[in-house]
């Protein structure tokens, strides 16, 4: 896609691949700008009368919106070509990472011994030990085959190769030229309400192939950058990656619902997106985790996906959690995250929730045209 | 891959959902966009070859009309076709795949699946 940086570990797409990539994409723009809108208009001038007239009132919630969207045959076409779009983007992806693997890996064991400008150089810190936890292996998160965690040889980075190129097809390209729209947006969040804060130690929790930590290695390029996550073989992508690109961060295998960093040894610890990958009993016990390790004063922010203001929206927002093994989704649906960061000892006082709208055109949305993103803000 | 390295899944592990009250319509869709994104590469694949025939090789569309493939290129083509007939028919393995799998679970209380998990079709 154009725009999208060739860093020295992005697998080259070959002719054919390339086709492939370019159809999904084209594919996708066509079913989020085009059929999606179509579902909302169906439920508005079909389904939800049906409803009324049946029962004399609108659907109560989305559980009542599910019954009768799903029998509906448009909604049904629709959700059975978005769910094929999804499978074929990873096959599209897939494709040339198998192909030149070896190479890959190669050069991410080249890129880790790589010293980079004022003689820094990032980490990596795998933990064969880990317990990679239930709701991560349950089932393959976004589809993506094996997951984010299986390694299928040594020092596997496949699955970050694949997840890299495939999550800019998923947006259509609104991630950025590196994949960089959410660290971006949590920056200029942090510009805005906090213009005097300079962080020296930052933690970013659930980082994957760590395309938001970076943007975080750039806007404060004299602290000190953390990146962990439970999956190792994207944990090797990232740290390849940003040796590539040339920001030191030190990544590390661990479960952000309990770290081995010392107690208060942070000014801020962040996220993108990642809350709603966890579960019920681990969002607040990241949560926690996180004011364990922020200093007195410390922030604490997590980027998260609207989950929807009407019943409908609420409906479509949840297509991920039945239909893309987003299984979290459908309770963070009317989790009060405000709340739950109160229940995970921040005092209430420090705790806000802001909604942010990013610049982003319908075709880049895959199941609502009212995007916006939640923040999760509180001091410790 | 020239290494012994075992084939990576191509298949996500999960429920796989049904659409449309007879699953050979869901079949049936996928298999469309499978041949409709490999229709997009053969169109774009042509595209490539007659602008660069044309450009560098002289060639006319007269030529292409006329071509007579010899066995290389015979071989060539039963291969890309055999590729096409494979992806083609990935969803009905997968399907088939998950079928086989909820039989297995069925067979065994532990690895039954949850009826009220996401996934399961209300």
């Amino acid at each position: 896609m154009s725009g999208f940086i060739q860093h020295d570990m992005l697998p080259n797409a070959a002719h054919d691949e390339q086709s492939r990539q370019d159809f999904v994409l084209a594919l996708r723009s066509h079913l989020s700008g085009t059929l999606m809108p179509g579902a909302y208009r169906v439920y508005q001038e079909r389904v939800e009368p049906a409803f009324k007239a049946r029962h004399g009132r609108g659907p109560a919630d989305q559980e009542e919106v599910r019954k009768v969207m799903t029998q509906d045959p448009y909604y049904q076409f629709w959700s059975a070509m978005q769910r094929r779009s999804q499978e074929m983007l990873w096959e599209s992806v897939i494709d040339p990472t198998e192909r030149q693997l070896e190479g890959l890996i190669a050069k991410s064991r080249k890129l880790s011994a790589k010293r980079l400008a004022r003689g820094r150089r990032g980490s990596l810190r795998t933990n064969p030990d880990l317990v990679v936890p239930r709701y991560h292996t349950a089932a393959d998160i976004h589809l993506q085959p094996g997951g984010y965690h299986t390694d299928f040889a040594a020092d596997d980075v496949a699955a970050g190769a694949v997840y890299d190129k495939g999550i800019n097809i998923y947006m259509a390209g609104a991630l950025g030229s590196e994949n960089d729209l959410m660290g971006n947006t949590l920056v200029a969040y942090i510009r805005e309400k906090h213009p005097d804060f300079k962080p020296q130690r930052i933690l970013d929790m659930g980082c994957a192939i760590g395309n938001s930590t970076l943007v975080w290695g750039r806007a404060f390029p004299d602290a000190e950058l953390h990146g962990i996550d439970v999956a190792a073989p994207v944990l090797r992508y990232a740290h390849a990656r940003a040796q590539a690109m040339g920001v030191p961060v030190h990544f590390s295998q661990q479960n952000a619902e309990s770290t081995d960093f010392e107690t208060g040894g942070f000014d801020l610890v962040l996220s993108h997106i990642v809350l709603h990958e966890t579960s019920r009993s681990a969002l607040v016990n990241v949560l926690r985790e996180c004011r364990r390790l922020l200093r007195p004063g410390g922030l604490m922010l997590h980027l998260e996906i609207p989950r929807g203001r009407t019943v409908i929206e609420k409906f479509m927002h949840n297509w991920e959690s039945y239909n893309n093994n987003e299984t979290f989704c459908r309770f963070m649906t009317d989790i009060d995250l405000k709340a739950e960061a109160i229940k995970a000892g921040f005092p209430g006082s420090q705790v806000r929730l802001d909604a942010f709208i990013p610049g982003m055109s319908v075709a880049q949305m895959n199941y609502t045209e009212h995007f916006f993103w939640n923040i999760l803000a509180a001091e410790r | 891959m020239s290494s012994p390295r075992p084939e990576p899944p191509r298949r996500p592990k999960g429920h796989q959902p049904q659409y449309f009250d007879d699953p050979a319509v869901d079949q049936l869709h996928a298999a469309l966009l499978a041949s409709a994104i490999e229709l997009s590469v053969a169109f774009d694949r042509i595209d490539t070859l007659e602008q660069l025939l044309i450009e560098r090789a002289g060639v006319t569309r007269e030529n292409i009309d006329h071509f007579a493939p010899d066995e290389a290129a015979k071989a060539r083509r039963a291969a890309r076709r055999a590729d096409l007939a494979e992806r083609l028919l990935k969803p009905f393995r997968d399907y088939r795949e998950s079928l086989l799998e909820r039989e297995a679970a069925s067979r065994d209380d532990v690895n039954a699946p949850d009826q009220s998990s996401p996934g399961a079709r209300p």
